[in-house]
């Protein structure tokens, strides 16, 4: 059981960080489809810049960096060009998904054994990494696993308990609301875009930091479109997202322990339960899992049309 | 009186387009002073009043706010300098709670978000009771009906320190009950030395709780009238015409109404019962968005060629009785017969075939597809005819052919068949919408304010555009809140209070100070329907 947390926890930082990048825009009312290859992208950049720096934290960084500049050309294309928020993210994850393959072919070539990067430190929190079962998986982690969980309380406090967050809330539920008190929808809807995407991008530069510290094609497999499902399933609140992750985690890893193990459960199914799960939610506790009302639509001040 | 006045517009200009919306208007409101802006659409009153908030910038004029020229750029410098304004429609988010939504934007004091949303509560309850503007501070505002959500506007407005409150017909939706309240609030706000300017046509409602009310009409100020000074009638004819006497000098519009009788001196003057019956409509009963049955047993005839004309203040079923005409609306019970075909539980495509065409009054959102093209638009409702199919496919070709000719015959300003029709402006809207009723060769056309917001051109085109339907045979109802078009164009003339016929007169024998009356609900014969 503690083997199969200390699996877990790694996968829930996955989700986690690219969760709440999610859930940051979407809270402004941009809703971000590029997951899945904004990820890869990470994966890869995040790869190369280690292997090549040879650090992990510079690696993280820049991968940050690079989703960041993704984000910011998502927020243009929906905040000034007010292009659709869905055709623009699908245009950007195709773009993405391609340039993280590319950039790993250009700088590595191919090769009959991948190169690889150091795994990351863990640290040991004293005494608490002594607790039978959650002990190792909890509190015996690396500093990102840390990161994801201050990241998560700061979100849960910022937008729950600040000022600043109740305007920054308002702009996704009625942004002319909003702007008739001199909220600025334009300036939360770009920083939340850019800073929530370069949160998916680290998430997906975290895969392969704990174990393998190899990037392979395809290794984010469907993980990105579980993220916006999971954006959903916390109903776009930070500690539900944190909730959330974690049972998609178990899911994930239960999914290829199946594979390994043979269970008798074919784990093309276990795959399928998280999906199951945020479809039952949505069917069942519609008031529970409500999303921002202006979630996906753009605003337009001058906009004669009746919204 | 020495002090100077709270709030001094001057001059006023703002032109849209070639349309001058305000004309060199001014207002003066004192301390302590509930003033009525009052007049009927169009007349400029909510565009004086955005001026005001920093939504529309004026072309000249000046503003003083306590005799300090005012630099009003935005809602923002409007919050700034004291003023606040509830609009008709709120803007609020359904999902936070009364205090939420009234400290949203502000820069909380107290230290921490939940010290400083305490403090607001406290501020909020404070005002709420000072002022008798009961809310609970901890409801969520998507849970509140309509007058206490109202509440949550005013004391937004309130929380930061508006001294000059616009509030835009905040009575519509409101009970009696609620009205009163509100009004009890207003006089409890402007007794410690606030201003209220209360938006209206709504004439018993002004004199029950202004001191002070100015006239306007057609974008020019017509007159400021002292409460003491003034009755029922008195302000019924200065909002109706100019004064006693001079009705055919007045406004611009009503020179152009009047030309429009003028030139349409020779399209048959008769008198009711000289028409084939076309359309009857017989205890029709409808129910309004917010569940009241507002039009209520309500019986009609129209006869061929026959123009009937619907005048009445906004908000008195004029929206229902359209679409209840239309078959938009769902009949509660009653039937509607055109050309002897019982349209009364029949679908849109009945309607359309038995020649039904409606001419919206919101034309941006009920009449037309802004982002397709203007042969799209002209095309809708009759594709489903053989003649604009062939080979069992929509027929393009002969669609943009029909809609070329149509853009000549209607003067429509538009680059081609495929521009989109929303980037078209509103009189060019308004002929694409009547272009398109003309082509299903109406036999009952019904028209809601058909030239709100048209340059003269357009509205005399629109006219002209009637009287040929009527020659040709089609029975007409034009429902305005224009009076001096209800007149000019119709051969009967019905006035509309709270969903009834409170007095027909045939075209011959309007006087249109009684029909201001009685739409104004000033005479007591009203009946429930009885043509």
């Amino acid at each position: 059981m503690s083997e199969f947390l200390v699996l877990v926890v790694p996968m829930w930082v996955v989700f986690t960080l690219a969760a709440q990048g999610t859930i940051l825009s979407g809270r402004t009312g941009v809703f971000n489809v590029t997951q899945e290859g904004v990820m890869a992208l990470g994966a890869s950049v995040g790869f190369l810049v280690s292997y090549k720096m040879g650090s992990n934290l510079v690696g993280l960084l820049i991968a940050f960096l690079v989703g960041a500049l993704v984000g910011l050309v998502l927020a243009y294309m929906t905040t000034q060009l007010r292009l659709d928020q869905f055709v623009v993210g699908l245009a950007l994850f195709f773009a993405t998904t391609g340039a993280a393959g590319l950039l790993y072919r250009q700088v590595i070539g191919v090769t009959m054994t991948p190169p690889r990067v150091d795994t990351l430190p863990k640290f040991e929190i004293p005494l608490l990494g002594d607790l039978p079962l959650i002990g190792d998986a909890l509190f015996v982690q690396d500093y990102v696993f840390y990161f994801a969980v201050i990241l998560s309380l700061v979100m849960f406090w910022f937008l729950q308990h600040t000022s600043a967050g109740l305007d920054f809330r308002s702009v996704g539920e009625n942004p002319k609301a909003a702007d008739s008190l001199g909220i600025n929808v334009t300036w939360a809807r770009t920083w939340s875009t850019v800073v929530g995407t370069g949160l998916v991008a680290v998430g997906g530069a975290y895969i392969p930091l704990p174990f393998t510290g190899i990037y392979t094609d395809g290794m984010i497999a469907g993980r990105g479109w579980l993220v916006i499902a999971l954006a959903f399933l916390g109903g776009w609140r930070p500690l539900y997202v944190v909730a959330g992750a974690a049972f998609f985690a178990a899911m994930d890893v239960l999914g290829q322990k199946a594979q390994v193990l043979g269970l008798g459960i074919p784990h093309q199914f276990i795959e399928m339960l998280p999906f199951v799960a945020t479809l039952l939610v949505m069917v069942f506790a519609l008031r529970w899992a409500r999303q921002p009302a202006h979630l996906g639509m753009n605003y337009d001040r001058e906009s004669r049309l009746v919204g | 009186m020495t002090a100077t006045p709270r709030l001094a517009m001057t001059d006023v200009v703002k032109t849209f387009g070639p349309v001058r919306a305000l004309d060199t208007v001014s207002l003066e409101v004192g301390a302590n002073e509930v003033h009525g802006l009052l007049g009927g659409n169009g007349a400029g009153k909510t565009t004086l009043m955005n001026v005001l908030f920093g939504l529309y910038k004026a072309d000249s004029g000046t503003v003083l706010i306590d005799g300090k020229a005012a630099v009003i750029n935005s809602p923002k410098d409007a919050i700034a300098l004291g003023v606040g304004m509830v609009h008709q429609t709120f803007l609020q988010v359904d999902t936070y709670t009364v205090t939420e939504n009234i400290v949203l934007g502000t820069a909380l004091e107290g230290g921490s978000h939940s010290n400083g949303l305490r403090a607001a509560r406290e501020r909020i309850v404070e005002l709420s009771e000072r002022f008798g503007l009961e809310v609970d501070p901890d409801a969520v505002v998507e849970d509140l009906p309509v007058g206490v959500r109202q509440r949550v506007e005013i004391l937004k407005a309130l929380f930061r320190g508006a001294q000059v409150l616009i509030l835009d017909e905040p009575t519509t939706n409101l009970t009696p009950q609620e009205v009163d309240a509100l009004f009890a609030s207003l006089r409890a706000m402007v007794k410690e030395g606030m201003s209220i300017i209360l938006i209206t046509h709504k004439i018993r409602e002004t004199l029950a709780v202004c001191d002070k009310m100015t006239v306007m009409r057609d974008g020019a100020r017509v007159q400021t009238l002292d409460r003491a000074e003034t009755d029922a009638e008195h302000l019924a004819a200065v909002m109706v015409g100019e004064s006693h006497g001079s009705y055919e000098t007045a406004a611009p519009s009503t020179a152009v109404a009047l030309g429009a009788t003028a030139e349409g001196a020779t399209h048959k003057q008769v008198v009711h019962g000289d028409f084939a019956p076309a359309i009857r409509i017989e205890s029709v009963t409808v129910r309004n968005d917010h569940g009241v049955d507002l039009i209520h047993g309500f019986d009609l005839t129209v006869g061929e060629g026959e123009i009937v004309g619907f005048a009445g203040v906004a908000g008195n079923g004029q929206v229902e009785l359209a679409e209840a005409l239309t078959g938009v609306r769902p009949l509660l019970s009653g039937s509607i017969t055109v050309q002897g075909t019982d349209l009364t539980r029949a679908q849109t495509s009945h309607w359309l075939s038995a020649g039904v065409a409606y001419v919206p009054e919101d034309r941006h959102r009920d009449g037309i597809l802004p982002k397709a093209g203007i042969t799209e638009n002209l095309i809708l409702g009759s594709h489903r005819g053989r003649s604009a199919r062939r080979a069992g496919l929509i027929d393009w070709k002969a669609a943009r052919e029909r809609a070329s000719v149509a853009i000549d015959k209607f003067s429509i300003r538009a680059n081609s068949p495929a521009t989109r029709a929303g980037d078209l402006s509103g009189g060019n809207i308004q002929r694409v919408i009547l272009a398109r009723a003309f082509a299903h060769e109406p036999r009952l056309l019904i028209l809601h304010n058909p030239t709100r917001g048209l340059d003269i051109g357009s509205t005399r085109f629109v006219y002209e555009q009637i009287r040929e339907a009527a020659d040709s045979g089609c029975a007409i109802v034009v429902i305005s809140e224009d009076l001096d078009e209800v007149i000019a164009i119709s051969d009967r003339v019905i006035a509309l209070y709270q969903g009834g016929q409170a007095g027909e007169w045939p075209s011959t024998e309007v006087d249109p100070y009684e029909v201001g009356r009685r739409m104004t609900g000033l005479s007591t014969s009203r009946t429930g329907g009885a043509a």
